[in-house]
């Protein structure tokens, strides 16, 4: 069913207000494709009706699977392209620089809400790209993080389909992958950086020992959570970043009204926080 | 670097070119009628109206949702009356500009350089909206206007120009160092030239010297900080000229900002990551609307 212009915003600013993510007027029909399932599945005929049961005291756990809808097969390597040119650009040899200064020849990354890995694995592979120049005997460590331990363990294995590696570029392809029997395996090299551990980012005990990050990404993940639980999350990233660090959230995402200590830094085709 | 000399070096690059374009005709005549104390409306679109092609340009500039007249403008009457007479100097001298430099002859291609341009216009009047500037208008045409140089260089120093493009690519390097470097001078100098050149009233002299450093400008920082930050916006979402410079900016800490949190508090709580993500909403508005001023010779009647 077509969604009308006037539909198409009331439920994209309603999402947005929710959960903190833009649909572009690009993106109308994809949204259109993704709300089309969840209406048959809660038999909402119309989307002003759909939109009613979201604002309903079911809606929150109906906005849980509508956000699944929309995350399905979001995961896939070097997904956001705006955003690691602006690593390799900038962003990276700025945090090399300052910690040349100091003497503190270490990076820490952390993808939180890692999922199956793809993203932890591709800042893997940028960095060892630049293994024999800017971070020239420099330690890396990778951490990936999430609370589903199925994910967990298909991350720690490292194998993928067509699918996931379809956006890497083919000089990292020919460098680190390889193809057995329609798999795509990753390099020893690629996944000696990394380590994946379980961890809910409710969980304040275990949040707070994650520290001295020069970057976290977090995609998709915050738009899961109410404000307030968004905001308490948001400040433990906050407090594990170096002072000279970079948060990260998804294309189309937003922290407005979330944390306010967060600056916006913006580069071609999106933008991060910094402290 | 001093901005005298490098005012004086843009002035020497800019004197070298016999050829430079002149306003037209029209615009000319439009400018020194609006220069009579007695000056009627009628008279001022009369005359418009013998230039059609500047007519439908006046006509496309202001109905187009880039600009959001709350109905459409019908008659070039109407346009001005809308518009107000202190505007129409403006308008002439935006349309004159659209003809003086309407060619592919430079680094760039003409519609990345009116899409950037135009871009930086609808901008530059949501944000002077938004802090209650008091010259919608201004905000607009000046944002139209403020890389009057960049055309320059792109067109009479274009090996030189092409140099420095190539020397910033996909890096995070200023436009405006490399030019100083290279040439002595920025785009902002070579502009204000130009703009001098073809009289065009001071306060837009201001805006095209000052819009990458608004704290130096004395007669209208705000709309130098508007216009600056509309600039900056635009370099980073899709209307950049097709990603000549790489720009990348802490909004916390550019002097624009800080200017217009100062006129304007309530700015503190602007939602700065959606109003990103409406600007890219709005690109295509802006790329019809350039389109439509260069590829089409559609007439607008009065």
């Amino acid at each position: 069913m077509p969604i009308s212009d006037n539909d198409f915003i009331q439920l994209r600013d309603f999402i947005y207000s929710i959960c903190g993510m833009y649909f572009h007027t690009t993106k109308k029909y994809f949204l259109e494709s993704r709300l089309a399932r969840r209406m048959e599945t809660t038999g909402a005929k119309t989307y002003p009706e759909y939109y009613q049961l979201l604002k309903s005291p079911r809606g929150a756990e109906e906005m849980k699977y509508l956000m699944d809808e929309i995350t399905t097969n979001e995961t896939y390597f070097f997904r956001n392209v705006p955003q690691l040119t602006a690593l390799e650009t900038k962003l990276l040899p700025e945090i090399v620089e300052t910690k040349n200064k100091m003497g503190f020849r270490k990076l820490r990354i952390w993808s939180a809400g890692s999922s199956s890995g793809e993203e932890a694995y591709t800042m893997s592979m940028m960095l060892l790209e630049k293994r024999s120049t800017l971070l020239k005997d420099w330690i890396i460590e990778i951490v990936g993080t999430d609370i589903n331990e199925t994910v967990i363990s298909q991350a720690k294995e490292g194998i993928y389909n067509a699918y996931s590696v379809r956006n890497i570029p083919d000089i990292y392809k020919r460098k680190y992958i390889k193809e057995e029997n329609g798999k795509f395996l990753l390099s020893p090299e690629v996944k000696k950086f990394v380590t994946f551990n379980k961890l809910n980012l409710y969980d304040d005990s275990k949040m707070i020992f994650m520290k001295s990050f020069d970057f976290i990404f977090c995609a998709n993940v915050l738009i899961y959570f109410d404000t307030a639980s968004k905001s308490k999350v948001v400040q433990h990233f906050y407090n594990n970043l170096q002072p000279y660090g970079y948060f990260f959230v998804g294309q189309s995402e937003s922290l407005h009204g979330v944390n306010d200590k967060f600056k916006t830094v913006h580069f071609p085709g999106g933008f991060t926080y910094k402290k | 670097m001093d901005k005298l000399a490098m005012i004086k070096r843009a002035e020497e690059l800019v004197g070298t070119i016999e050829d430079l374009p002149t306003i037209p005709v029209v615009a000319t005549q439009v400018l020194l009628l609006l220069d009579k104390p007695d000056v009627r409306i009628e008279d001022v679109a009369d005359l418009m109206l013998t230039d059609q092609v500047m007519t439908a340009r006046v006509m496309k500039m202001v109905n187009s949702p880039v600009f959001k007249p709350g109905h459409e403008i019908t008659s070039l009457r109407r346009a001005l009356v809308y518009l107000g007479l202190k505007h129409i100097r403006e308008l002439a001298l935006a349309t004159s500009l659209i003809d003086a430099f309407d060619s592919d002859s430079g680094n760039f291609e003409i519609n990345a350089f009116w899409e950037h341009s135009f871009g930086v216009g609808m901008v530059s009047k949501i944000i002077a909206e938004k802090i209650g500037y008091a010259d919608i208008e201004k905000a607009y045409i000046g944002g139209i206007i403020h890389d009057l140089g960049v055309v320059f260089l792109s067109q009479y120093q274009r090996e030189e120009f092409q140099a420095i493009l190539d020397s910033i690519k996909d890096k995070p390097i200023k436009l405006v160092d490399a030019e100083i470097e290279r040439l002595g001078t920025t785009h902002c100098e070579i502009g204000l030239c130009m703009a001098r050149k073809w009289n065009f009233p001071e306060v837009y002299c201001e805006l095209i010297s000052y819009h990458h450093t608004p704290t130096e400008a004395t007669i209208d920082p705000v709309l130098c900080a508007i216009v600056n930050l509309s600039d900056l916006f635009c370099s980073v979402r899709e209307l950049n000229y097709g990603g000549k410079e790489w720009v990348s900016f802490n909004l916390s800490e550019e002097e624009g900002w800080k200017i217009l949190r100062k006129e304007a508090p309530n700015l503190a709580n602007l939602d700065v990551e959606r109003f990103c993500y409406e600007l890219d909403d709005a690109i295509p508005d802006v790329k019809e609307l350039v389109s439509s001023i260069f590829n089409s010779q559609e007439q607008a009647g009065d």
